[in-house]
This record gives structure tokens, sequence and C-alpha cells, in this order.
């Protein structure tokens, strides 16, 4: 569960000497909204996305038409770039929770993955979605259950060793403080292969939890 | 089907010979030698016709003069014409071999000695390279030694004990000229030896001669004619110096090098008697590497 | 199970697969003096991230081309004259040097057949690794060598610290290849392109390097173009192939598609050209495909396959076919691919009647040759100077062999086994060390020199390289002659019809008289070759690996050709081949050999089924099959042949055989157990073992 394997590997980069008009056409192409800028080694230079190809409109002001296609024809993605020092990154070793929270901080939607100063890879939110889609089993059939318990250690086990002690297997399994009561714990399992009625009547016997849910999908 | 048939067709004897000649002017350098070659081959072998005034008749009204409508290249110090001098002068090293002083027969004394010191050098070559074993090794021993003389040295050497003359020139240019060549065969032939077509007729039970001369040799001609032309070239520029130590062809006909050593008593007064023949040999020296550069040049662009 | 292999391999689907390479209607020409030669047209492909797309061809065909344009490696007179090189979304076609070479280092990396082209070797491997990264990365010396250390584990490099200190002439070219792909990856290129990286490599070797680069593709996510010639290896290796003819794509689809329903009918007749691992000539033909690939400078007008197609219209002769989508993911350039798919394939009458019923023997006859207890050893040079010690290369270690009149013998094994040394002994071009050689009950054991003419011309010998096997100074009708003339076949004045006889006989036509070696394509210097050989009507032919030089299509031919001569004049014949689907189609004896010793001999399909000697079942399990269908067991032997200097003790194999029992392998020779009366196995496992094998080619399903 680390960047490095859910990255995707040798993103598409350019040369800073690409203008910035070759650039915008070059992300819309391709359909990507971020693009690393890199040098010899495909080492890190700076970081174009479709907002820092706009053109400030405060520094256009002061200059008359033909001037502007001029500045714009000799604008390259190194003028406007975020320099690589100010790029947020990750390393291909840390966790994807990691990556997950840098994410969420920041508010981005996309991580450079970057070793020791070299591009290679990058992590999306939807690489992470797509891992927290696998985790709980998205597309595997089976009897989705969620069950609130209270948030003390050893209640998970009661109920994972309910479902072992009949022999079942657990597809997936996720959990998450209660909104809004944080003295109690949400769990989601996955069970496949096992009628619905089984499952739940097996699980109403766990003491002092809560079958809040159940859907089978 | 109709293309292959086209490709199959025989082209004629001269058509041939047009290809394998057509590798010449394909490079610029092979024919800007060979025009060189040519002017004196060709000179030389007309030099009557081409020339006004005989090489040996002296003009005491014109001595040390420049060139001027009678006299094209001017004349030497003892009032000989000059042009006349350097074509004749041209037959002994390409056109004419003086075998005795009655006797000649065509082919000049460069292309003769390095001629013969092919078919020497070639033999023991092969000797060495195709069979190998002591004996190999005992020639090419042999052969090493005579190269570690420096080739004027050698030359000085055998024209001094065996006297001058167009013979012992040719004698001399085999001497100093074999072992190299040998040495190059022998190298062509160790590498030839391993392919398969050598296997394949030695599993037939090839006599040794056959497999020498009619496996090995003619696999081996490409570098041994760029060879052989180079060192018509160095021989004819031996000839030179030798006939400017004194060493050269027997007096008065006329020798480039004894025209240099005659003439350079009065290069202040008349250069021309020095420039000449000068520019002669180095011109054909310089023709023969041309044409042997392009033609390794081309040859090694046909692989 | 299967449901879950699928869940597990659709886990990526959400990542929208990027072409990494796109290649549109790329022509490249070469520049010479009879003016622009076109080598590639309207050549488009395009390669996913991390996928492994072959391009598939017979020599000349143009695929190394594409290859050499995609990095601009053409030299001064090569030259892209249309299209576009789209790599990562970028063109590379008319982009400055200077960048060019900076994507070249970073991003795309590039393999070729022969390891020591990319290995400088003045230098240790280890300096000229790290290099790579000083130099691209700015690392610290220290730091690029760890990484390279990890690299070389990472390809399985056995001991990698030691390989680190070691030049490249120290290492063998197995190794040496797994090092530069090692260096190919340091810089984790997103496109990989491998020019016939295995093909100077043993099978037993190539297979594990073709191992090696399908798992290193997964975990680098590396984006692979993989140029061969061995349909077998491109079914190894990749999952869409492009097949290529005369500078063209003619066929691209997956792998599977290509191999099971191909559409061009060059593709089926490639497919028709090699013999699938388990013909026999008894039970099956090859069909070559009739006329030869056009040269570049001489393209016919419309389609380029027309020449040789056996559908060809009038259409095909006047307009090119474009390369189309036949279906979702399968192009084809073909006007009529669909009727063509429809109608199925007859084979010609022409080609049906040069066919030849294979020639069968008499099992009980007395052998023609026997070789028993021969040894060939070759002196080495001391490695001490003053030492009285010789040193011997035993290349040829105890062999008996018998071969029956009528019958074919195939010697396979890995390179240096000593099957070539053996064959040399038996013509008299290698001195025998021990042994009896008996040949038609004459005594043999001498040189060429020494042995009568009448011996000399019943053996003969056919070579392995076409290109060396002529005398390039002499016409073919002067070469085939001179054997005639050698050995008196036919009186003086009947030698040039003879010659004429023996050309159309070789299917060559009189024409070919006149003509000098290098006039030749490499397929009709071998014919040349083989009548010379059987100009003087020998009994016995060894045939040094004929056809390994050859491309499929031709290859097909010349085997059947030797069959014919070997049905009209008897010819009893020994055959080395490396490919093992070759001599299983060709010979009706085999024997395995390994370290100047016979692990096995016995007849064909006894040594392709079970019981196996633990090296015959390493072999064929090696062999790339170009047959995605087939089930292949993987078994893997690691390291090299050991040297020939200092033979292991005991079974010569322990060191690498996977069923190694113990001990009693290293100290003790093993015996020599009878399966049946021709079939015999050199192991120390005891027959009931060995029983029980399974089969290691099966098809599946």
């Amino acid at each position: 569960m680390l960047v490095r394997d859910y990255m995707t590997k040798h993103p598409l980069m350019v040369q800073p000497t690409m203008s910035i008009v070759d650039a915008q056409r070059f992300m819309g192409e391709n359909n990507i909204r971020h693009l690393p800028i890199v040098g010899d080694g495909k080492r890190l230079l700076g970081l174009v996305t479709r907002q820092t190809l706009l053109v400030d409109p405060g520094r256009l002001g002061s200059l008359d038409v033909w001037e502007i296609t001029r500045c714009l024809a000799g604008l390259t993605v190194q003028d406007v770039m975020v320099k690589a020092e100010h790029v947020i990154i990750v390393e291909q070793n840390a966790t994807i929770e990691e990556a997950a929270r840098i994410m969420v901080e920041k508010k981005i939607g996309c991580l450079l993955v970057v070793d020791d100063g070299v591009v290679t890879g990058v992590i999306t939110e939807i690489d992470l979605l797509a891992r927290l889609m696998e985790m709980m089993a998205a597309r595997v059939p089976g009897v989705r259950v969620t069950v609130r318990q209270p948030n003390v250690s050893g209640e998970l086990a009661k109920l994972v060793g309910a479902i072992a002690a009949q022999g079942w297997g657990i597809r997936a399994l996720g959990g998450t403080p209660t909104p809004k009561d944080p003295s109690k714990w949400d769990v989601v399992v996955k069970v496949s292969n096992v009628p619905k009625d089984e499952i739940v009547a097996a699980l109403r016997k766990v003491d002092g939890q809560e079958v809040v849910d159940v859907r089978e999908v | 089907m109709m293309t292959e048939m086209g490709a199959l067709t025989q082209p004629s004897r001269w058509q041939k010979i047009w290809d394998s000649l057509s590798i010449l002017w394909q490079s610029k350098v092979a024919v800007a030698g060979l025009i060189l070659v040519l002017f004196w081959t060709l000179t030389a072998i007309f030099a009557p016709v081409v020339t006004q005034h005989e090489p040996n008749v002296e003009d005491a009204q014109a001595r040390n003069e420049g060139p001027s409508a009678g006299h094209w290249l001017g004349t030497d110090h003892k009032g000989r014409d000059l042009w006349s001098r350097v074509a004749y002068g041209g037959r002994i090293v390409l056109v004419k071999w003086p075998v005795t002083e009655s006797f000649w027969i065509p082919g000049g004394v460069a292309i003769w000695g390095v001629l013969i010191a092919l078919a020497v050098g070639c033999t023991l070559g092969l000797l060495s390279g195709y069979y190998g074993g002591w004996v190999g090794e005992v020639v090419m021993r042999i052969l090493d030694a005579m190269m570690a003389f420096p080739t004027i040295l050698l030359y000085l050497i055998i024209i001094a004990a065996m006297g001058a003359s167009a013979t012992n020139v040719v004698i001399a240019i085999t001497i100093a000229g074999s072992p190299g060549i040998a040495r190059l065969v022998r190298g062509l032939a160790l590498d030839i030896r391993t392919r398969d077509y050598i296997a394949a007729a030695e599993t037939r039970g090839e006599p040794g001669l056959w497999m020498m001369f009619l496996e090995v040799l003619p696999n081996a001609r490409g570098p041994i004619i760029i060879d052989a032309m180079l060192r018509v070239g160095y021989a004819i520029f031996s000839i030179g110096t030798l006939g400017f130590l004194g060493l050269g062809l027997p007096p008065p006909n006329p020798d480039w090098g004894s025209m240099v050593q005659a003439g350079h008593h009065h290069i202040f007064t008349n250069p021309w008697g020095v420039v000449w023949p000068t520019v002669a040999i180095s011109s054909l020296v310089v023709g023969l590497s041309l044409l042997a550069d392009g033609l390794r040049e081309e040859s090694l662009r046909y692989q | 199970m299967s449901t879950e292999l699928e869940w597990i391999t659709e886990v990526d689907d959400h990542r929208i697969k990027t072409p990494v390479l796109q290649v549109e209607d790329v022509a490249i020409s070469y520049e010479t003096r009879k003016g622009d030669v076109p080598a590639v047209r309207d050549v488009s492909f395009d390669i996913l991230r991390g996928e492994a797309h072959s391009i598939v061809g017979e020599s000349g065909c143009g695929k190394s081309t594409v290859a050499f344009g995609i990095v601009n490696f053409l030299g001064r007179n090569g030259r892209i004259v249309n299209g576009r090189i789209l790599f990562q979304g970028q063109d590379l076609v008319g982009r400055p040097q200077e960048e060019l070479r900076r994507i070249r280092g970073d991003r795309i990396a590039m393999v070729y057949q022969d390891p020591m082209q990319a290995l400088n070797p003045s230098m240790r491997l280890g300096d000229q690794m790290s290099e790579v990264l000083i130099v691209h990365r700015g690392m610290e010396k220290k730091a690029a060598e760890e990484k390279c250390l990890e690299m070389l584990n990472r390809v399985y490099m056995p001991d990698a610290a030691n390989v680190m200190r070691r030049y490249p002439h120290q290492i063998s070219g197995g190794q040496q290849q797994r090092v530069v792909i090692a260096m190919a990856l340091l810089n984790d290129p997103a496109l990989l392109i491998m020019d016939e990286p295995t093909t100077a490599l043993d099978v037993t070797v190539e297979a594990v390097v073709l191992d090696l680069i399908a798992e290193l593709q997964r975990v680098f996510d590396t984006a692979i173009m993989y140029i061969s010639h061995n349909l077998g290896v491109v079914a190894r290796v990749s999952t869409k192939v492009g097949v290529m003819y005369a500078g063209e794509i003619v066929e691209r689809a997956t792998v599977k598609d290509v191999y099971l329903r191909p559409y061009h009918p060059y593709t089926q007749g490639l497919m028709r050209c090699v013999p699938r691992l388990g013909m026999d000539k008894r039970s099956s033909f090859l069909y070559p495909i009739p006329g030869r690939v056009p040269s570049p400078a001489n393209l016919p007008p419309g389609c380029v396959f027309e020449p040789r197609c056996d559908y060809s219209r009038e259409e095909c002769r006047l307009k090119r076919p474009a390369l189309r989508a036949i279906e979702p993911r399968h192009w084809v350039r073909c006007h009529f691919a669909e009727e063509v798919a429809q109608m199925g394939w007859e084979p010609p009458e022409e080609v049906l009647a040069d066919l030849a019923t294979p020639a069968e023997f008499d099992r009980t006859a007395e052998p023609i040759l026997k070789v028993s207890r021969a040894k060939t050893y070759y002196e080495a040079p001391s490695k001490k100077l003053l030492s009285r010690e010789k040193l011997y290369v035993k290349a040829v270690d105890d062999v008996s062999i018998e071969v029956i009149k009528g019958e074919t013998l195939g010697i396979v094994g890995e390179s240096g086994c000593g099957k070539s040394t053996l064959v040399k002994t038996v013509i008299g071009m290698e001195k025998p060390t021990a042994g009896e050689f008996e040949f038609m009950g004459v005594d043999i054991s001498t040189p060429v020199s020494k042995r009568d003419l009448s011996i000399i011309r019943e053996l003969q010998m056919v070579f392995q390289n076409p290109d060396s096997t002529l005398n390039p100074s002499f016409t073919v009708g002067m070469q085939i002659g001179r054997a005639l003339r050698r050995f008196k076949t036919v009186p003086k004045d009947h030698v040039r019809a003879e010659v004429m006889r023996l050309l159309n006989m070789m299917k060559l036509g009189e024409l070919y008289y006149d003509r000098l070696p290098r006039q030749l394509s490499g397929g009709e210097k071998q014919r040349v070759g083989i009548a010379r050989a059987i100009a003087a009507r020998p009994e016995l032919v060894l045939c040094d690996e004929p056809v390994s030089a050859l491309d499929v299509s031709v290859q097909a031919a010349v085997l059947n050709l030797l069959m014919e001569i070997q049905a009209e004049l008897g010819t009893t014949m020994i055959f080395i081949a490396h490919d093992l689907s070759v001599v299983r189609f060709f010979c009706d004896h085999i024997a395995v050999m390994y370290l100047g010793q016979i692990a096995e001999i016995g007849l064909a399909e006894a040594i392709y089924s079970p019981p196996y000697h633990p090296y015959t079942e390493a072999l064929l399990s090696a062999v790339p099959i170009p047959d995605p269908s087939v089930e292949q067991k993987s078994i893997r032997l690691s390291g090299n042949v050991p040297s020939a200097l200092n033979p292991p003790s005991g079974c010569r194999f322990h060191t690498r055989c996977p069923r190694k029992l113990g001990d009693v392998c290293e100290t003790a020779a093993p015996p020599c157990q009878h399966m049946t009366d021709e079939h015999r196995i050199h192991c120390h496992i005891p027959l009931e073992e060995l029983r029980e094998m399974e089969m290691v080619v099966s098809i599946a399903g």
C-alpha cells in the first residue's frame, strides 16, 4: 500500500524551453492538468498547471496589441511554472494514506512523485479512489453489512470472530468513526457467496453491536 | 516473376568490365589519381610523338633557359630540352625494362619490380599463412628481420653490391618489397583460412597448391592490388632517390632522379632543371596513392 | 479461480492507457548511389504504457530501421521522409539533436543483439553502469554504485557485487545481455526498444532472459518494443504484434489473433512454414512461400506481397492496399482479407508437386557409420609459464553413435556442447584423440589429407553460414563443377550438363551457372552449397546448422529440398541444429549432447516425450513455440555451460540439473539406461522415476 505501487509511472513531461502556447496545446491534446517540467535526467524543475498558464492580466495591461503577441510568443514554460521548491510532492515510498493526507490538506487532486529530485510518477485522487473502491471490493458481488460498535478495542475482533466461526471469508473490511458520535465506530464488512439472512442472523448475535445497514451488491 | 527473369539475363563481357571499372568513377579521388597516372603513362609511351626535341641533343645556344615556345619547360645546363627529358624519363619506370643492354621488355622497372615482389611475397605469405607451422614461422621471422632494415638502405646495399643497372634495380625492388607483401598476404590468409569455403575445399581433399592459389589468393586480391599500387609509387620514389645519389640508371639516358641530381648544382641559376623532374616524380607518386586510396574507400563502401 | 484472476487484472482499468509511442505513417529512405531507396513505408502502430509490442519480420523487412528511426540513429544516409513519431505526446521528427539526445538518454533505452555493442570493453562493468547515473542524474559515486548493485540483483545477476568489478569479456554472453538490460533500466525509461536481444543466446539462456524481460516490464511499467524474426519468441514476450514485410506493416493485432486467426496471406504463409514442436516430416509438410522478398529499390506497384501471393488478382497488381481495421483491434493490409479468410488454403499444385515423401529407411540395416568411444581433445595453452602439465579442452569425450543407411541423425545441444567438433572429427578436419571411427567398413580415424579419394567423396558437408560457404571469387558453375571434376563423378565433357542438372534439382535454374555468390540471396547460396556437397553423390552428408542463418520461409524450402534429395538419392544425413522444432521435424534419430557427451539418444518421437533426460526436459521447456495455445512447463536452468577445459565430475550436468539426486551425481559417471533398444538415457535417476515425468509441451484446452 505504498505510493510506488499505485502511482502512474512515466508521466508525460516536457522540457523547460517549450513555449506556453505549445504547452497549452500539449495539455489539451493529452487531457492532463499537471505538466512537470524536467531537465537532464528527468530532474524536476517546475510544474505547470492550467492556472499557471493563464497570463496575469495585470502584466498585459501596460502593453499594446503588438507587444502582447510578441510577449505571448516569447514566453516559455520556465517563465510561468511553479518552481520545483514550491511544488508539492510525495516520495514513492510514502504510504497512500500519507499521499491522501497531503492532497486533502493542500486541497489538490494530483501529486508528483519525486525521489532525489527525479520525477518517477504521478498519483491522482482517482488512483486513491480506485484503492478505496478495491478495498471495499466494490466490484465483487456479495452482502455488504454496516455494523455500529462501541469505539473500544476488542470489538472488531468480536465481529470478525463471529464471521470466522461460521467459516465464511471476508472479502472487504473497513471502519471509520461514526459521524457525529465519537464513541461509536462504523464497520463495513463484505462477505460473498452467503445468503443475506444468514449473515444478518449471525451478526445480530454479536453482543453490544448493531447492524445499521445491509445490502446485497 | 517477370522482374526476376529480367534480373537473370546475363550481362555481356564488356558490360562486366565496365561494371568493375564503374567503381573507379564513383570516387573523385580515384579519378584524379587515374588522370595523373594515365598522363604520365601516355606521355612516356608516346614520348617521341609529344616532344619536339631529342632528349639527349645538346643545344649550346640555349642553356639554362626558362619555359618558352621553343622549349616548353625550358632547358637544362647543357641546353637539353627538359620536357623531352622528363617525358622520356618516365619510360624506364613505367614502360620499358631494358633487361640487358640490347633486350627490353614492355612494362617499366618499377612495375616489373613490384610484380616480381608480388609473386615472391604472395607465395611466402600463403605458405606461412595457410600452412602455418614452424616453416611458416621461420619464413616470417627471416622476412621480419629484412623489414627491420630501412628500405632505402636495403636498396643502397643491393645496388652498391651488384652495380647500377635496370635489372639490378628490379632485383632491389623485389627484395625490398616482398617481405611487406608476404606479411600482408599472411594476415589475409590467416583470416580467409577460417571461412567455410576453405573447409569445403578441404573436405574435398584438394591439394595444397590449389588451396593456396585458387581458394585463398583470389579472395585476398583487393587489398593486394591496392597495396601493389602504393608499392609502385614507393618504387618510383626510391628509383628517384637512387638516381639522385648517382646509383640510378647509367647516363646519358634521361632518368628523373639523375636529372634532379644534375640540376641541383645550378639550382640558383636555373631552378627549372630541378623543378620539373621533381614535379614528375611527386605527381606520379601522388597519383598512384590517390588511385589506391580511392579504390580502397570505394571497395570498403561496397561491403 | 478464474474469476479471481480476472478481478485482479482489472484493477488498473480506471487508468487511461495512454500510448507511450505513436508511430504514424512513417516512411524512411536511405540515400544510395542509385537514388533514394525506401526502406520503410507507411508504418503506423502505437504502444501503450507498460505494454510489450513486437515487430516481427524476415531479414531486410525494415524492422530495425523503424527502431533506428525512433531513436534517430539512421546514420548519415538515412532520413525520415514522412510521418510523425509521437513519444509521450511529443513529435520526435525534426527535433534538434540536443533535445533528442536528452529524451533518448532519459526516457528511451535500447538493447541490441550484441551486448558488446553497448559495453565498453576497457571499463569495469560497475564503473560504466554507475557512469550513467553520475552523468545523467548527477548522483554521488557511492549512491550510484549502490543503485547499480540493486539493479543487477533485480535482473538476477548471480554474484552481482563481484560482477561490478569485472570487465565485460569476463562474463558470459547471457550475463552481458543482463548487464545491458540492467543498464537500460537504470534511468527508468518509459520505452525500451529491444532489437533481437536474445538471438545470439542459447535457447536455455534465452528462456531465462525472456522471463526476465516479462517480469521487468510488469515491475517497471515500461513499454517495450520488441523486434525479432523468431515467431516463437514473439509469442512468449508480447501481447501485440505487427508483422512487417518489405518495409510495410501487413498485419497488426494481439498475438493470439495473429497466430491463430491470421488474415493476411503473408502471415498465413509464415505460420505454415515454421515447424511446430512435435511436427515430423512423415505426418506433416512445411509449405515455403514461393518467390523472394522484393528489393526495396524495386517494389511492385500494387501490393508488395502480390508477386508471391496465392490469391493475387488484377486489383492487387494495380492498387496498393491500405492498412485497415478488419475487426476491432485487428488491422490488415490486404484488399481481400475477408475473402481470403473464408476461402481457406489449399496448397497450389506446383507446391504439392515439389513436396517429396520422406525417405524410408531400413531400421534393421547395418549402420553405415559407427563411432565408438570417440574423444577429441584440443590442447589448451597452459596458463602457467613453466608448467609441464598439459591442459585439454575435452570437446568430445566418450561419444558413441551409429547411423543407419538412409536415415537422418539429429544432434542438438547448447553451443559448446561439442556437436560441431564431433562432425568435424568424422569428416577428418579434426584429429581424434581416441576412439574407433568406421565408415562403410573403412577406418576413418585419419585426417582428411590422409584419406583415400574414394572415401573422401562419400563424406561431404553442408555449412552453416551462407555468406562464407561459397568462394566469392568463382561462379556458381565453377564451384559445383570443381567437385565433379575432382571426384570424376561424370566424364569431363559432361560436367557442364551435370552442373545444370544439379542446379535444376536445386530449383535454381540454369541461368545461375554464371553467377557470382554475391549476386545470390542467402537461401540461394545455401542451395548451391548443398549442390556442391551432393555433386559427388556421397553416401553421408553432414549438415552443420544448414538452416540456422536463413529466414523461416527460406528455411522451409531448404528443408524440403534436403528431404527431396534424401528421397531421391537415399543419402544418409547427420543434421546439427539448435532449433529443436526443426530437428524434431527433420530427423529420425536424435542425440542430445551436453558438454562433449551424449545425454540421451533415441528415435525422435521418443526424445520429445517422457521419459526425458533432465537436460532434454529443460531444453524442451525453453524452446519458444510460435503458438499461443500451447502450454509449456517452465523449467529454467541456472548458470552457464561449464568450461570443457575442466568439466564437472560425475555427471557433467549436475551443476545445473534441476532434478539432481545428491552426491551420487557429483561423484559417479551416470549409467547408460536403455528405455528401449534404441533409446538410451545417461542419468542416475531410476528408470521408473523417469517414466513418471510429465509431458513438457501440451496443447491447452
